[in-house]
């Protein structure tokens, strides 16, 4: 045990204010220093450009600069960390969270390029800039689940195939909304709603709320114990990632219902949809060998989607407020 | 015991009986109760119908596009029946996938990655709507799927 903060500290602490400084770190950091960044200043970064969103082109430009080598991470003391340090309960937790990113990334991979045929031209090198991004941590859990985990396998995908049975049964909810929503756009790439549609669950929900809620239980485990040095370089350096992709996407739906207020109902209508799947689980889990608890995941939950439609000015209506009351968010991410 | 065809009118009838009795025992023990209690709640008020269609049926079970028409109604299956392709198509959602994955999920392929892998599309209908029940629909897939059927090998391309 280190004397590091617990896991769950931060949830207390309210919003960080991050200095100059630690700004700078975590924009800056080339891979080996991310390892000493922390987690909840990089979560917090995520939202502070939120009240007055980068361009597209800004955001291209920092994609450039934070690019990352998923090759060459060295999964060493991993592996010495899983197989002898980490007890049976602390790697089935870790997997049945980690197992929803795993197939997520892959999914939000694939889902993206049909958003670009209606982009604008600066938008399009962001979204480029955000598959490349994908596909390096679809390859990023691949090698942590063969190298670290022991999943055998030819290809990516039998890899998918064997940690498959750790993914609850409710990611279907919103990955499977997602890729509906996708070919949609495949056969109306110009439909303004139904960009705004899909925009709402991949970047609102899967990135902005999801993805960034769950990614800090594994995160903040790994530096509160000081294990696997490897997979929280890799995925600190992802969530770094995750800070263009949301403040983009947010961008986008600002943008749109600036544009067109009548957007709002497209992203109420959405949401409607996923909080009505978002009220039960099919899997107990069981946070507590990873430091958390159910309730301070659902805290932490609801944390990350107040400030992001606070940020970006989309107010919910009242029944929302409602179902919201009843969410049990999915353990995934991308 | 001749096994009926997939896709015929006796195939149809036990998928009928099948959706009304839902998942096993055995798929039951491996959720949560409050998941399954979302699942009966769902089919108990239910109203919707689909058209589940095989986009290209092997030559020796009739050829061409057909569906598997399901109209749901008071907790249970109203009418389940196959529709050709000369007759009119009404559902409230109309999907479709390859034969090849129809096979597939027959032969254990999850239910819920042949919807998140875009094996099954919605073709028509309110995508909103069709995923607030998305569960109890990837359920009744893999009920589908599990119903013991004659499946044609696949010629080799």
């Amino acid at each position: 045990m280190t004397d590091r903060p617990s896991p769950t500290a931060v949830l207390h602490e309210g919003p960080r204010a991050l200095s100059d400084a630690q700004v700078r770190e975590i924009e800056e950091s080339n891979l080996a220093d991310v390892l000493k960044v922390d987690i909840d200043d990089v979560i917090e970064y995520v939202h502070k450009d939120l009240k007055a969103l980068p361009d597209f082109t800004t955001l291209y430009r920092k994609y450039l600069k934070q690019r990352w080598d998923v090759y060459d991470l060295d999964f060493s003391q991993d592996v010495i960390d899983w197989q002898e340090k980490m007890t049976e309960d602390e790697r089935q937790s870790f997997m049945a969270i980690a197992s929803g990113f795993h197939h997520g990334e892959r999914q939000v991979e694939i889902e993206l390029p049909v958003f670009m045929i209606g982009a604008s031209e600066e938008e399009k090198l962001h979204i480029a800039a955000q598959i490349e991004d994908e596909a390096r941590h679809t390859v990023f859990f691949d090698r942590f689940y063969r190298e670290v985990v022991g999943l055998k396998g030819d290809d990516i995908m039998d890899i998918l195939d064997a940690s498959f049975p750790w993914v609850s049964e409710t990611f279907v909810g919103p990955f499977g909304l997602l890729a509906y929503q996708a070919d949609e756009l495949r056969r109306h790439p110009y439909d303004e709603r139904a960009r705004v549609r899909y925009g709402t669950t991949y970047f609102l929900w899967i990135e902005g709320v999801l993805a960034l809620s769950v990614m800090k239980v594994t995160l903040s485990y790994a530096r509160w114990r000081g294990f696997l040095p490897a997979y929280y370089t890799g995925f600190t350096a992802t969530c770094r990632d995750e800070s263009r992709h949301v403040q983009g996407g947010m961008k986008y739906l600002q943008d749109a219902v600036r544009k067109d207020p009548s957007m709002i109902n497209e992203i109420h209508d959405t949401l409607r949809t996923i909080l009505y799947t978002s009220g039960v689980n099919s899997r107990q889990i069981y946070y507590e060998p990873l430091g958390w608890t159910q309730d301070e995941v659902r805290i932490l939950f609801f944390q990350q989607l107040r400030r992001k439609l606070n940020d970006v000015g989309i107010s919910l209506s009242p029944d929302l407020e409602e179902l919201l009351t009843k969410v049990q968010p999915v353990l995934a991410g991308g | 015991m001749t096994e009926t065809n997939f896709f015929s009118s006796g195939w149809a009838a036990v998928v009928r009986d099948a959706l009304d009795a839902g998942p096993s025992d055995q798929v039951r023990a491996g959720k949560l109760q409050e998941y399954w209690d979302l699942f009966e709640t769902i089919k108990s008020v239910y109203p919707a119908s689909w058209a589940l269609g095989c986009r290209e049926l092997p030559a020796e079970l009739g050829g061409g596009p057909a569906y598997l028409f399901v109209q749901w109604a008071g907790g249970t299956v109203a009418d389940c029946r196959i529709i050709g392709p000369d007759e009119p198509l009404a559902a409230t959602y109309v999907l479709a996938m390859d034969y090849a994955d129809w096979k597939a999920l027959h032969d254990g392929y999850d239910a819920q990655r042949t919807v998140m892998y875009r094996k099954i599309l919605l073709e028509e209908g309110n995508l909103l709507e069709f995923f607030k029940t998305i569960y109890f629909f990837a359920e009744c897939l893999a009920v589908i799927g599990a119903v013991e059927a004659r499946y044609p090998a696949l010629v080799p391309a």
